[in-house]
């Protein structure tokens, strides 16, 4: 375990090689690929949208799918292609955000856990268990009741639910380190905590901890659409895909196109990330357990 | 062999006929929400007040055009303003077999009216201004009030003063959440949480003609999944849901039931905030709305431009097509803004939560506003958060559906009366307080009429709520199903009803 | 190994503690309450009066906190503020319906899962691998809200089918039960198949490579008898870690999809007393839950020592 990890941290402080290797994988590649075109599309999305995604209008109410409205229109007449397009910003920053929230922290947390040990260690631990034993998605909601509900509070809610995992990953990769004569050289040539902490154990804890986030990513964007479907997600007029498709559902059968394009773009954002997530493993080392 | 063979086949076939034949009548029924109990004094919900209306009754009842008919009493008398006698129907019996008597309802308002069960009935609205209640003889108890009120026939229709087993109540510790000790056609049967409410036929029940043996109540809390229940015929009849309408007309097998409500939907203004205390930016917003369109969008269309009196309260009702405020102006609202010193406009906050048409009337609203320079941030709030806006009256604008009762006290007085209890824009004008309490201190009813009409008429000038729809109620059956007939008093009467094999 | 065990049992003490004070602060902190709830539109000031003193929440946190986990200590978990129906009896019986759809979809997730899993490593870097990896993750990938709603509308539209709404217990009648549980159990199973298949996989690469199999291919013993015996068994650490995992996941997960197909389980209890502000029933199913999950990863890690005789606790 333990010389096999230092390997994947060296390895993936070589990114270059990392990223050729991924590239040459099939499935990493399509993972990437997919992602790109999510994220050129948020970028982009004021370029590529062809209405006024908050504009209503009753005449074009529900119109399947044509020349003018290439993914036709909800109940309100809106432009469907166009809330996609914007809705693939919300759904990336709730992603990210959410998962740079659970991350830094988890990290912080992870790396106090496994390097200070005892109290400290069993405090935090005792923490990350309290908030894992909890549901993760009733979790969030309790977490969104208390603090309402809001696009801010929605990422803080998913974010503070993710920390125990990210805490684990890193505070077992730190263990794993530590046991390594090369943190006991690093202590004899007389190196302070803080940057063994740094320059040692950190980019030994990289890898499992890439794989998490890639994993973490997709699992807060489908959270967000859960959270939608009970009534406690990205408010409406945002358009973020997880309250497209929940509100879609009463018109599933009348205007179908409501329905499928939302999904088909949840399912093509967290397939690629879980794509990627897998081929990154692969690549790491096929035999990383998470 | 073949024939004993066949005889055999004939034998369970005729066995199984048989047996089809003798099953049960059995209404199945796909509700949208979990119950919270069965106590009709406490539990105000709607998803309760379905399955409660099988177990208990009232003194009185109320028809289609809102008069009062009537139940538990056969008949009454008023000797003056502030005596009710009524005498009861003999031979009702509760659900443990007893019979009903004076001494019963006496008891029920008792119960109402008692320091620390804090029922829903013990307010002014309801049996508030009850003195002194006593039992003449056996069938026959006399109610004898504070002060004129004349709601209070109509109010004891209500659930929340519904006649009470005293027994019932003791054995089971102080509360009938769970028990059935009621005189209604049906008792309560098993309750599964989260899954099923089952009511049995009440063999003693006074009235002839029940004919289902049980009604089920499932708790279907997707519309599409209820809708497919239907189709399917796992159900008889669901709670029905606009989005759903065109798919019920296409189905072959459904009935559609169309009733108009007694609620209507509302933009709600604080008048605390500054720019409301004028009334010509509260008329510019009213004539901002497109209200044909709001319920196109946000109802599916169906519902219709109401004011806060609806259509479906009868005589009581004042007709808004025609008002002056309700036909939409842009240029007329801007001006108006302009003379109030709002050219530029302004921002505010609009709460919205609770239903999905409440909801979608804010997304229209935000747009139709904007129109007139106002811009509107919409705050979807989760229920429970809504409901406490709403009471601590937290909030700049506000889109809700109130119901306008059975009586016009409560349509008007209530919500827009300096002290009444749900007027949440804090409005407050001397001459419809006092046109409020001159209409419940009189019985005549063509009076009464004449007050309310005027107070209608100022508040609906004076836009302290800014009104524009009364949704209809859905209720999607088998065609199946007969004999019966919902309206907006009551949708689950079903001791007419029958499924037709 | 019988101090381990007492030594993790005391652990739960101090996190069920914690999780209890934890709870109950963020229920007083939720705006809105209960007393809203019931009263609604007919709310006055005496009314509402009453009703805090019956439910007993006028009396200070303190009090609250101290009256409701002495309780909980004799195992009483109060009564729901709502119906009065009490609330542990009602938190063992959903959690008997809510395991039975765990097990039920970790089944659905393994079906999938184990042989897919197998194939792909078997084959590992070709075109079949990748293509049964993208399917196991298509899985994860659909919200399951979506995925119901879908099930649901498809069978009624093409078969005229609808699963049996009434619930009916498996001790009842296993059949019509399992009729009910079948497609929540896909859906959910569905979605857990991706991670289930990824861990058999990199479980059997790993032991593929090691000499021992080696040694016993040399034997020449048939490559499946030599897959399925050895490999296997080496295989399950990591599965039986991600089935400790996924069933406390599922406990709570379920909630989405118990509420589509109207299966009474503890998700929905407890999302039905976030909603409604019902204190009771939000502290002691949290608590119930925190409980099994806690109990259910020191199984897991018992059930580890048995597997594989080198593990040991100190």
């Amino acid at each position: 375990m333990t010389s096999k990890e230092h390997i994947i941290g060296r390895r993936l402080s070589r990114g270059d090689g990392l990223l050729k290797q991924l590239w040459q994988d099939p499935l990493g590649r399509a993972g990437f690929l997919g992602i790109a075109l999510i994220i050129l599309l948020a970028v982009f999305a004021p370029l590529i949208a062809r209405y006024d995604v908050a504009q209503i209008n009753a005449r074009s109410r529900l119109a399947a799918p044509s020349i003018t409205y290439w993914f036709g229109t909800d109940n309100f007449g809106r432009d469907i292609f166009s809330r996609i397009i914007y809705g693939a910003r919300v759904s990336l920053i709730v992603g990210l955000v959410s998962v740079g929230i659970a991350a830094g922290i988890g990290y912080l947390f992870g790396l106090a856990a496994g390097y200070f040990e005892g109290r400290v260690e069993s405090a935090i631990m005792m923490l990350m268990d309290i908030i894992f034993a909890f549901p993760s998605i009733l979790l969030a909601l309790l977490i969104v009741a208390v603090l309402g509900t809001s696009v801010v509070n929605t990422m803080i809610a998913i974010g503070i639910v993710n920390i125990p995992v990210f805490a684990r990953t890193v505070r077992a990769s730190v263990k794993a380190v530590k046991g390594t004569d090369y943190i006991a050289n690093a202590r004899s040539v007389g190196l302070k905590n803080g940057a063994i902490l740094l320059r040692h154990i950190t980019p030994n804890a990289l890898a499992p901890f890439t794989v998490q986030a890639t994993l973490a990513l997709s699992g807060a964007i489908l959270t967000e659409a859960t959270m939608s479907f009970l009534g406690l997600g990205i408010q409406p007029p945002s358009p973020s895909w997880g309250s497209m498709l929940s509100e879609a559902r009463t018109y599933m059968e009348i205007a179908p196109w409501m329905v499928v394009f939302p999904a088909l773009f949840i399912i093509l954002t967290i397939l690629s990330f879980n794509i990627l997530g897998d081929a990154l493993r692969d690549a790491l080392d096929p035999k990383l357990k998470l | 062999m073949k024939k004993t063979l066949s005889v055999l086949l004939a034998l369970l076939m005729m066995l199984s006929l048989t047996a089809l034949a003798q099953e049960p009548m059995v209404l199945k029924y796909g509700t949208d929400a979990e119950p919270i109990g069965f106590d009709p004094h406490t539990v105000p919900a709607l998803a309760s007040t379905r399955i409660m209306l099988q177990m208990y009754e009232t003194l009185v009842d109320m028809d289609e055009d809102m008069n009062v008919i009537p139940r538990l009493a056969e008949s009454w008398e008023q000797p003056d303003d502030l005596t009710y006698i009524f005498h009861l129907r003999e031979g009702v019996k509760f659900h443990s077999g007893r019979e009903m008597k004076a001494e019963d309802v006496k008891y029920s308002f008792e119960r109402i009216l008692s320091p620390d069960l804090g029922a829903l009935g013990n307010s002014a609205s309801y049996a508030g201004y009850i003195k002194e209640i006593e039992v003449v003889d056996e069938y026959t108890v006399k109610f004898v009030l504070e002060q004129i009120n004349a709601p209070f026939l109509s109010a004891l229709s209500s659930t929340y003063l519904a006649i009470v087993d005293k027994e019932a109540v003791e054995k089971n510790g102080g509360n009938l959440l769970q028990a059935s000790g009621g005189t209604g056609p049906f008792t309560l049967g098993e309750w599964v949480p989260d899954n099923s409410v089952t009511v049995n036929r009440f063999a003693d029940y006074w009235q002839e003609g029940v004919q289902f043996e049980r009604i089920e109540f499932y708790v279907i809390t997707d519309p599409s999944a209820r809708m497919s229940a239907l189709r399917t015929g796992e159900v008889d009849l669901i709670v029905g849901d606009s989005a759903m309408l065109t798919l019920a007309e296409n189905a072959n097998n459904v009935e559609i039931y169309k009733v108009r409500s007694r609620n209507y939907t509302t933009l709600c203004l604080n008048l605390n905030k500054e720019e409301f205390k004028d009334v010509r930016v509260r008329q510019a917003i009213s004539l901002a709305l497109n209200r044909q369109e709001i319920i196109d969008l946000a109802f599916n269309g169906e519902a219709e431009i109401s004011g806060f009196a609806p259509a479906s309260m009868g005589h009581w009702a004042v007709d808004v097509l025609n008002h002056p405020l309700y036909q939409q102006d842009i240029e007329k609202a801007k001006e108006l803004m302009k003379e109030a010193g709002y050219e530029n406009g302004f921002t505010v906050t609009c709460t919205v939560g609770l239903l999905d048409n409440i909801r979608n009337s804010g997304t229209v609203i935000q747009q139709q506003l904007a129109a007139i320079g106002i811009t509107v941030e919409v705050q979807n709030k989760e229920n429970a958060q809504y409901v406490d806006d709403w009471k601590a009256h937290n909030f700049e604008l506000m889109v809700c559906q109130n119901g306008a009762g059975t009586d016009p006290n409560r349509a008007v007085a209530f919500f827009f009366s300096t002290t009444g209890s749900a007027n949440i824009a804090e409005y407050s004008n001397p001459r419809v307080d006092e046109l409020c309490e001159l209409a419940a201190g009189t019985s005549n009813v063509d009076k009464r009429r004449e007050y309310y009409h005027e107070a209608i008429n100022i508040i609906l000038d004076e836009c302290p709520n800014v009104t524009f729809a009364s949704p209809y109620d859905y209720i999607y059956a088998s065609t199946s199903l007969k004999g019966y007939a919902p309206n907006a008093t009551n949708m689950v009467d079903f001791r007419a009803a029958y499924i037709e094999k | 190994m019988k101090n381990y065990i007492i030594r993790r049992v005391l652990m739960l003490v101090p996190i069920l503690l914690g999780i209890s004070i934890a709870i109950f602060l963020i229920m007083q902190l939720i705006p809105g309450d209960v007393v809203s709830g019931i009263l609604g539109i007919e709310e006055t000031p005496e009314l509402r009066a009453m009703w805090e003193k019956k439910l007993g929440i006028d009396r200070p946190l303190v009090t609250q906190y101290l009256s409701w986990i002495g309780g909980v200590v004799r195992g009483d978990f109060g009564e729901s503020f709502r119906t009065g129906a009490k609330v542990f009896p009602e938190i063992l019986w959903r959690f008997s319906i809510s395991a039975e759809l765990a097990i039920l979809a970790c089944v659905v997730a393994w079906l999938i899962a184990f042989p897919l899993g197998i194939l792909s490593a078997l084959k590992r870097n070709s075109v079949i691998d990748r293509n049964v990896r993208v399917l196991a993750l298509l899985g994860v990938s659909v919200p399951g809200f979506a995925f119901a709603t879908l099930l649901i509308l498809f069978m009624a539209l093409v078969f005229g089918y609808y699963p049996p709404i009434k619930y009916v217990s498996l001790l009842e009648n296993p059949l019509k039960n399992l009729e009910i549980m079948i497609f929540p159990a896909i859906v959910l199973g569905s979605s857990m198949a991706g991670s289930v298949m990824r861990m058999t996989r990199s479980s059997l690469l790993e032991v593929l490579r090691q000499d021992f199999i080696k040694a016993v291919r040399a034997t020449g013993a048939p490559e499946r008898v030599t897959i399925m015996r050895h490999a296997f068994r080496n295989a399950s650490i990591p599965i039986v870690t991600l089935v400790g995992m996924q069933i406390g996941i599922l406990m709570g997960g379920t909630v989405v999809i118990e509420q589509i197909f109207s299966i009474p389980g503890l998700g929905q209890y407890l999302l039905t007393g976030i909603f409604q502000r019902d204190f009771p029933i939000v502290q002691g199913t949290v608590l119930f839950m925190a409980v099994i999950y806690v109990l259910i990863n020191l199984l897991v890690d018992i059930l580890y020592t048995y597997i594989d005789p080198r593990i040991t606790y100190s």
